[in-house]
């Protein structure tokens, strides 16, 4: 049962007060169900893509691994250490917001440094580390975007709680509240109009008695 | 001196707050794609304040489909209209640019009524998909 909302007087002017009020949140609760609505697609589909990376990402550490243990197989552990050494280099990655119906997520990018050559000997080294390098590398942009995903994953699922209390609030306690006050008004000013009319009634007859 | 309630006043103006929040995110003025591709780091500034960054991998798919003086014809962010109560989105054109990519990305032939194009929500998914960052919805109380 919804609860009325208590009017400071029962006046024409705080009826078209409250059916203000009434128009507003119906408006914004339809703006906010359309938004949670578009919150929810977008989480599905960064749900979906989430999955598909992370499938990607065990695929390709599955098969670097291997790559990488024929590579150590083939030069030796010191062998591949000093190649190693050699090859290390920083990591740039863009990081900026992108924004979803008013929810900021972050948005990362790994710039790739336009290297032709990965550091390390071409000629002592076999094709194996080639291949192991190139997996590495797409691995790097597998968890970057992961990382984007999860991260977006969580702040939209917040945000759709937060909303989602919102719509229900609107829905089920200020809207039907305002609606229920606007009827009790209307029915005082109806009984306030008979009132009126049986009190004329009333002075009719007595003056017609005189 | 009012004679509003304080919880009215606190409504009042929490629902004005929420509505104006929905909106807060739009560019202060949209970019063309070429002027995008040249920048470092290609992004916009939002009327909040905030910083919306466009990733190079959308811009350079957005190069894919468009010839050079088309490029600088394209506004982005591409907006997208959400209408309250209403199942399908509007996506706004200024230009026959943004009728050409979303065709491209849709694969079929699409109409621009009123500097509107119309798309339903599983149309709406596909766009997004492909243009994360280089789109952006704008919420409309019109009925």
């Amino acid at each position: 049962m919804s609860q009325l909302i208590k009017v400071t007087r029962p006046t024409k002017i705080e009826l078209i007060k409250l059916r203000r009020r009434l128009a507003l949140a119906s408006r914004i609760q339809k703006l906010i169900k359309d938004r949670v609505s578009i919150l929810v697609m977008e989480f599905l589909q960064i749900a979906g893509q989430t999955v598909e990376v992370k499938r990607g990402l065990l695929d390709d550490f599955s098969a670097m691994y291997k790559s990488l243990s024929l590579a150590a197989g083939y030069h030796g552990y010191i062998a591949l250490e000093k190649e190693f050494t050699a090859s290390e280099g920083g990591l740039e990655i863009t990081a900026g917001l992108r924004n979803i119906g008013g929810v900021k997520i972050p948005a990362f990018e790994l710039r790739k440094a336009q290297q032709a050559l990965r550091g390390y000997s071409l000629t002592d080294t076999s094709s194996w580390l080639d291949r192991t390098a190139e997996l590495s590398e797409k691995c790097l942009e597998a968890i970057v975007e992961l990382a984007e995903l999860q991260r977006s994953m969580a702040q939209l699922g917040m945000e759709i709680n937060r909303t989602k209390r919102i719509v229900n609030a609107l829905e089920h306690l200020i809207i039907p509240g305002l609606q229920a006050t606007i009827k009790y008004l209307n029915m005082k000013f109806e009984e306030r109009d008979r009132e009126e009319k049986s009190r004329l009634k009333r002075v009719k007859v007595l003056l017609e008695r005189k | 001196m009012s004679d509003e309630l304080p919880y009215d006043r606190i409504l009042r103006e929490y629902l004005t707050g929420e509505l104006r929040v929905l909106n807060a995110h739009l560019p202060g003025k949209q970019k063309s794609l070429a002027d995008l591709w040249d920048e470092e780091y290609p992004h916009i500034l939002c009327n909040d304040g905030s910083v919306h960054l466009f990733k190079r991998k959308e811009l350079r798919y957005l190069t894919s489909l468009i010839n050079s003086n088309e490029q600088k014809a394209l506004a982005l962010p591409i907006l997208i209209e959400v209408n309250a109560g209403r199942t399908e989105m509007a996506v706004l054109c200024t230009g026959d640019v943004e009728k050409k990519v979303i065709q491209k990305i849709l694969d079929m032939p699409l109409d621009v009524r009123e500097g509107r194009i119309t798309l339903y929500r599983p149309q709406l998914a596909l766009v997004r998909k492909q243009l994360k960052t280089t789109t952006q919805y704008i919420f409309s109380a019109q009925p």
